[in-house]
């Protein structure tokens, strides 16, 4: 039975924070990765973005989960990506991106919401190019203290490593991204098998498109 | 134009036509007859000579299943002689998710060497849509078919007393609410094994997060609150390594809420989903049964 993880469900939204008044808008395709029919394979998650780069080293980035829609599930996400430091070369910098997801079904109108933080760094590698590595760590966050039936809800974080490379050209960007979910659970004892590392979470694979405008 | 164009894509999109209930289902309806014992293809426990039944009390016929007027043809085996329901107990054997009949038929079999080797009735249904049995399999339609059982049991003399109903993982849903919610017969015990907390848990298990089942299903299969309609004595089965239904978030959540006249435990260590009995061993599996039934 093919089930969703919806935490991890789009590439990191902002890597490095846009220029003041610059615009963008992203597509994200991939999630954690399953075994189906005997074969792994990233789930078909896929999400569009806009982002707008409100002050030097703040970008807005909001977030709507396509796939979700499909389920009849209204999944946005609104993430403030934050310079939080940046080497004199440029070359190097830490951004911290705290969000939140806010769910709701036309089923059943389930509403969930779940705030996300994310840091990584990233590291231009090439003079001339913005072509950059990133890695770093992120978390959903659960509030719900009572799963169904009353059970108590014990895992309160659903955190991942990051792990990818953002292809910066003038206008365009491509972004390829490696994730290891929910590291902290064992992949066992349940109905979805998930694609762990050591026997641990599962991992993930994302594809991100990118156009910048409007500065 | 293209702003009638985006609302029409998020309008479709958003009409949430994707679901996830058809996968609840694995069935297998490439058979085109039930060969029992001469059946070659995979089953789900291997299973001795010693406890193959006879010819002679072994029927295979079919039922009809009306699902508001959605009538389908569905195949049942019935182990003992049916002349003999009016007098004897009957245990219903509702089986998993997987394939058909000849996966589960060493478990029917099995059933019928309760005691001893035609002690009790038992009767098994492959459900709309798997084995040879027509239609698609859904929520409503399991429930229906097992309904088509307890009716045929019935017009044969069985009496709501001399009935149990035995649920296997996805069957655990009809055993359970057949039991809360009564329709043709009440049956007088309940035996779940390896049981579905509820498609709700299955989405959190998967999840790891408190995601509504909604989000994802139209099943409203809720073993974990429909068992507390029910009084009569209930015997509960799982394995402690079930990789599949988790005994601590599936079974362990069926059984504390509970609240009959009785109800029983086994917790089988290196049992995982489909091989508790054969784990347990045949011959303790078999006593605890006939132990539940008569006390």
């Amino acid at each position: 039975m093919l089930a969703v993880l919806f935490a991890s469900c789009n590439a990191s939204r902002v890597v490095k924070p846009l220029d003041k008044g610059e615009k963008a808008v992203s597509a994200s395709f991939g999630g954690p990765n399953i075994i189906y029919a005997g074969s792994p394979m990233p789930l078909p998650l896929t999400s569009v973005a806009y982002a707008h780069g409100i002050d030097t080293g703040l970008t807005i980035a909001a977030g709507l989960h396509m796939t979700d829609l499909a389920f009849g599930v209204i999944h946005t996400d609104v993430v403030a990506g934050i310079n939080a430091y940046k080497s004199k070369s440029e070359n190097f910098g830490v951004t911290v991106s705290p969000g939140l997801h806010f769910l709701v079904d036309v089923h059943e109108t389930n509403f969930r919401t779940y705030p996300q933080l994310d840091a990584l760094c990233w590291w231009n590698y090439l003079e001339e190019k913005e072509h950059h590595f990133y890695g770093g760590i992120g978390t959903w966050i659960e509030l719900n203290k009572a799963k169904a039936h009353g059970e108590v809800q014990t895992n309160e974080l659903m955190p991942y490593l990051m792990l990818g490379h953002q292809f910066e050209w003038s206008k365009w960007n491509l972004q390829l991204e490696g994730r290891f979910i929910g590291f902290q659970h064992k992949a066992e004892d349940i109905v979805v098998d998930y694609v762990p590392i050591g026997g641990q979470g599962t991992t993930g694979i994302y594809i991100g498109v990118g156009r910048r405008f409007g500065k | 134009m293209k702003r009638l164009g985006f609302f029409i894509i998020i309008g479709l999109l958003s009409s949430g036509c994707l679901r996830l209930d058809s996968f609840l289902y694995n069935n297998d309806n490439s058979i085109t007859e039930y060969k029992l014992d001469a059946y070659e293809g995979e089953v789900e426990i291997p299973v001795g000579e010693e406890y193959n039944m006879a010819d002679s009390v072994t029927h295979v016929f079919t039922l009809s299943s009306d699902l508001d007027g959605d009538i389908a043809s569905i195949y049942a085996i019935y182990l003992g002689n049916i002349a003999d329901i009016a007098t004897d107990t009957v245990i219903l054997y509702l089986h998993g998710t997987r394939d058909h009949l000849e996966f589960y038929w060493p478990r029917v079999k099995l059933l019928g060497n309760v005691g001893h080797k035609n002690r009790y009735g038992v009767l098994a249904i492959d459900y709309r849509g798997y084995g040879v049995s027509e239609g698609t399999p859904s929520e409503e339609g399991m429930y229906a078919d097992a309904d088509a059982a307890l009716k045929w049991l019935k017009s044969n003399g069985l009496t709501d007393d001399r009935l149990i109903i035995y649920g296997f993982s996805l069957g655990s849903a009809p055993a359970t609410e057949l039991m809360a919610n009564a329709r043709s017969m009440q049956p007088s015990k309940l035996i779940l094994e390896s049981p579905f907390g509820s498609d709700e848990v299955m989405v959190q298990d998967a999840s790891k997060l408190t995601l509504p089942g909604s989000y994802f299903t139209n099943l409203e299969i809720n073993n974990a609150d429909e068992i507390k309609k029910v009084e009569e004595p209930f015997f509960w089965i799982h394995g402690v390594d079930d990789d599949f239904l988790a005994m601590q978030t599936h079974g362990e959540v069926v059984y504390k809420n509970y609240d009959g006249s009785y109800s029983e435990a086994h917790r089988i260590d290196g049992g995982s989903h489909g091989d508790v009995p054969f784990v347990m061993g045949y011959p303790e599996y078999l006593e605890a049964l006939e132990a539940f039934i008569e006390r």
